[in-house]
């Protein structure tokens, strides 16, 4: 599978950052997918989707109001007007010059770079290199639906890389990271139940 | 403190010390308003004999004349399908060229909206904008801009209407008449405008479209001033303009008790100073339209031609499109597609800043002259950093 892309970015910061795409371009990306924004080259930032989000506006709400939203209505919303999906993305690595690495990136992508879903190839370069070291980002983010998130990245790689040692090493880690943090650690096994 | 509350406390009581008193006077008088609907209902011709000999004695006069139906009619539209029907809806905003900016430029801006085809299908939005700048914006004043916005939006109208077959509704927000300014001829090419105007006007017809012009809670009061000059005995009509005996009642609230949620009230002629410009089937008509609610009416003013006037398939088609362009904005209602006009005309106070940033790097680059921000503008821009110019 070739890279898609899924939309541009709005604003960046070095831990993370949110890209915007029309409500018709919204089938690809989802919750806990893998993304890069390429930035130069040879410099990539990787990120996982951790919100996907829907602003309203006036408009939105007084149609809401209505008996019945028609269906022109609807098309007019999400095709002719400027109410942009937003994908909040945490940042958990970069690549440069063809090497990987968990750490956050040195910069953050600029406005307007196109961000991608990544291919099962980068996936399996991502996700393959050290030793998870980019859960520790997103075990630090408290804010996130940390155990959500987790169970949506490793059921990814489990349905496009069908690599079940991964899987079981991946739980290994959590296991590890959270072991003096025992509700977290039982919120993201709770989660992982789910999918494994 | 900019305001001096004090004074301001002591009008804001005396006004409501006075409130209970104006509210019983007003009340009588909408009870003597609508007494005086039902007696006059009927009688249509004798009425409009008698807004002639008032309209001789003061050509100022503006009411409503009845037509056909009495005055207080009211009825739902008859049984047509707007299924396969063009809406157009335009609207325009402007930026007013400011003589203290560095730049002197002004920009005027048309959005419409066509809804057509299948109900799935999303509406087209199209946008106008036409800058000009400099010497071409000297001579523009809040009239001239007003004048050629209200013409754009009607050129707009009518260039998209070739596009499509009838049957075709055309909107615009606001009376059908074209903006005229108390002293229209103080704006300078006010004729030319109202010309083409009217040629705009009388191709729409050709057409085949059905025009109208959206009054969002109106103000004027046809209606009841056209009551007042029922009961000004004869030798009093000279003095007319000094007759106010229903000053209060307003037609808003005559059409909320009168027309049921979706009703439309008679259709009117307008007797107005501009019945000499819009003769013959561009002659300017109304009605009331109730597009509220049980319990909670909300009358607007959709004016039309006579040429939509006189055909009562027109205004069935036009009452049921309305009545389901404002369901859309369900609570609230409005036509929708207006709204989407507006908002894709509309320009933003951010928009205007990067137009002017826009020009000056041009002007810049390709070695042009750049005047300078007043004094005035720029000690408003820093002084007032934080309090802003209630609106």
């Amino acid at each position: 599978m070739a890279s898609i892309q899924i939309g541009h970015l709005l604003r960046a910061g070095t831990a993370g950052f949110v890209a915007g795409c029309s409500v018709s371009q919204m089938e690809t990306p989802s919750f806990g997918a893998l993304v890069r924004a390429p930035i130069g080259d040879n410099y990539s930032v990787y990120g996982l989707i951790c919100d996907i989000h829907i602003d309203d506006d006036g408009l939105v709400r007084q149609l809401v109001t209505a008996a019945e939203v028609r269906e022109k209505v609807i098309a007019d919303s999400r095709i002719n007007r400027i109410v942009p999906v937003e994908m909040s993305v945490i940042a958990v690595g970069y690549e440069l010059g063809g090497k990987v690495s968990h750490l956050l990136p040195p910069r953050p992508p600029l406005s307007l770079d196109m961000i991608y879903l990544c291919s099962d190839a980068e996936l399996t370069k991502f996700t393959g290199a050290g030793r998870f070291g980019y859960f520790r980002h997103i075990l630090q983010a408290k804010d996130l639906p940390i155990g959500g998130l987790l169970a949506a990245h490793i059921l990814e790689v489990k349905n496009k890389l069908n690599n079940p040692g991964w899987v079981e090493r991946a739980t290994q880690e959590l296991i590890t990271l959270l072991r003096d943090d025992y509700p977290t650690l039982m919120s993201v096994l709770g989660a992982l139940g789910e999918i494994i | 403190m900019a305001l001096n509350f004090q004074q301001v406390f002591d009008r804001i009581r005396e006004i409501g010390s006075g409130a209970r008193a104006r509210r019983e006077t007003l009340e009588k008088l909408r009870q003597q308003a609508l007494s005086l609907l039902d007696s006059w209902a009927d009688k249509t011709g004798q009425l409009r004999d008698k807004i002639e000999r008032a309209r001789q004695a003061d050509a100022s006069l503006r009411c409503a004349i009845p037509l056909a139906e009495p005055l207080n009619f009211h009825t739902l539209p008859g049984p047509v399908s707007s299924a396969s029907l063009t809406l157009i809806a335009a609207d325009g905003s402007q930026i007013v060229p400011d003589r203290h900016a560095a730049v002197l430029f002004g920009l005027i801006n048309v959005g419409a909206v066509v809804f057509s085809g299948r109900s799935g299908e999303a509406p087209q939005v199209l946008t106008d904008s036409q800058l000009s700048f400099d010497d071409e914006v000297v001579n523009w004043t809040d009239g001239l801009v007003a004048l050629q916005r209200d013409l754009a939006e009607r050129r707009k109208l009518l260039a998209i209407s070739k596009e499509y077959s009838p049957p075709l509704v055309t909107l615009t927000d606001g009376p059908l008449q074209l903006w005229e300014a108390r002293e229209s001829n103080e704006v300078l090419g006010y004729e030319k405008a109202l010309g083409e105007y009217l040629s705009v006007l009388s191709q729409l017809q050709e057409r085949g479209a059905i025009t109208a012009g959206y009054v969002d809670k109106p103000s004027s009061n046809l209606l009841v001033r056209l009551l007042e000059v029922a009961i000004t005995s004869e030798n009093e009509l000279a003095s007319l303009h000094e007759q106010h005996t229903l000053l209060g009642v307003s037609d808003l609230w005559l059409f909320d008790q009168l027309l049921q949620p979706g009703e439309r009230s008679a259709v009117f002629a307008l007797q107005a100073r501009s019945k000499a410009v819009y003769q013959g089937s561009l002659a300017l008509h109304f009605f009331y339209l109730n597009v509220g609610q049980a319990g909670h009416p909300k009358s607007a003013r959709i004016e039309i031609p006579a040429w939509v006037a006189q055909n009562e398939g027109e205004i069935d088609l036009l009452h049921t499109v309305l009545l389901e362009q404002c369901a859309i904005l369900g609570a609230r209602p409005y036509p929708y597609i207006l709204h989407r006009a507006h908002e894709s005309a509309v320009v933003s106070f951010q928009e205007k800043q990067q137009i002017e940033q826009l020009l000056e790097i041009e002007l810049r680059k390709s070695g042009g002259e750049l005047g300078e921000i007043s004094g005035k503008q720029s000690t408003k821009d820093s002084g007032t950093a934080g309090k802003k110019r209630y609106k």
